[in-house]
């Protein structure tokens, strides 16, 4: 009997290592997040439509069906991001996250200056170097300093009514994503 | 001797298994870690942000999502009407009151896993906020069901369980200290199909 009871404790107690252990690791060994999705339809610095019409790596959670969205993987081991586009839109948001999808950063088209879409996204020592010689492309750039690798970074464009459509998905289509 | 082997295979099973159960059933539940519930509707402020605890960080991970930021904005999902039971296509609700100060803001219906239902006749069951309909104070009336209704309509197909989602646009709400204080609308069951 004490020997049942005694079974019985160990169990929970692995149980529990268990239960921590899985739980911890899961974030990392994962096929199902957005990385692996997107890994496997487009490469880095490419731009993947990832909701809307067409899209080519439906994220369906995450994007709202009355917008569209495009979202580019990047390492920052490469050199600096910088993600530009042009036009006006009704609204447009942009999100940079981690290796593991999390948010680090976002603004949307009224924090941004001259509500354009164009940014830097470079680690802390990339900064100190940046500064020091600012390319003549990078003037009016917001930066998004990041201390990160690998990342995503997605633009998320409201599309009002079907008439929209074409229009909104021209503005995406045009924003690019490009190591320098 | 087969006592001691019996007796580690039954601790190991246990173990492995009920770990491996615990993680699960831990992570099915809507009700997570981190909800916050205002009348109804349940956000999760931090999920998606290197903030978010650790059993949210696992479930957003098997989700393959990528969540709204602080200066996008957030989402709120309804799964139950005013009086607890779970809300079905085949039934008409109405969906009454303020909606938080934000730029604008999205509504749609989804099934269980999030994904939009299918469009009715030619409208995908999605509303905004600059399409709106409003009463003399400000508020809005939604009519959510299969049957064509005056006002704002909200037309959804089908059987079977839904979801309304709505989404704040560049809020103040969306910082999590403040997320508590808003109010949002109520689902009221109207009548069902048979």
């Amino acid at each position: 009997m004490t020997r049942i009871g005694y079974a019985l404790l160990v169990s929970l107690f692995g149980a529990g290592i268990v239960h921590i252990a899985v739980l911890m690791l899961l974030p990392y060994y994962t096929e199902r997040d957005a990385w692996s999705l997107l890994s496997q339809t487009s490469d880095h610095y490419a731009m993947t439509k990832i909701g809307g019409s067409g899209a080519t790596t439906p994220l369906v959670r995450s994007v709202d069906p009355l917008f569209s969205a495009v979202a580019c993987r990047f390492d920052l081991k490469d050199g600096v991001v910088h993600v530009a586009g042009d036009g006006t839109v009704p609204f447009w948001s942009m999100s940079v996250y981690d290796r593991n999808g999390q948010n680090i950063y976002s603004f949307n088209d009224r924090t941004a200056p001259d509500g354009r879409v164009d940014f830097v996204v470079l680690t802390p020592v990339q900064t100190i170097e940046v500064r020091k010689t600012l390319p003549e492309s990078f003037v009016d750039s917001v930066f998004v300093e990041a201390d990160l690798a690998e990342g995503i970074v997605v633009v998320r464009a409201f599309v009002p009514d079907p008439t929209w459509r074409s229009a909104i998905d021209n503005f995406l289509s045009d924003v690019t994503c490009a190591p320098s | 001797m087969i006592r001691t082997i019996f007796f580690s295979a039954i601790i190991l099973v246990v173990s492995i298994g009920g770990g491996a159960a615990s993680v699960w059933l831990a992570l099915n539940a809507s009700e997570g870690i981190g909800a916050v519930v205002i009348s109804g509707w349940t956000a999760f402020p931090d999920v998606g942000t290197p903030h978010a605890d650790t059993y949210s960080k696992a479930r957003f991970a098997r989700e393959g999502g990528l969540s709204l930021g602080r200066a996008e904005g957030i989402t709120f999902v309804a799964s139950h009407d005013t009086s607890g039971n779970l809300l079905r296509r085949e039934c008409s609700y109405q969906i009454e009151g303020q909606i938080p100060s934000a730029r604008f803001w999205t509504l749609y219906v989804a099934d269980e896993q999030r994904v939009v239902l299918p469009p009715t006749v030619r409208r995908i069951p999605a509303l905004h906020s600059q399409e709106m309909l409003r009463t003399v104070d400000g508020a809005i009336s939604i009519t959510a069901g299969s049957h064509p209704a005056a006002g704002n309509w909200l037309g959804v197909s089908g059987r079977g369980p839904m979801q309304f989602v709505l989404t704040l646009y560049d809020t103040p709400a969306a910082s999590s200290a403040r997320v508590f204080e808003i109010s949002l609308p109520q689902v009221l069951k109207v009548d069902c199909d048979d």
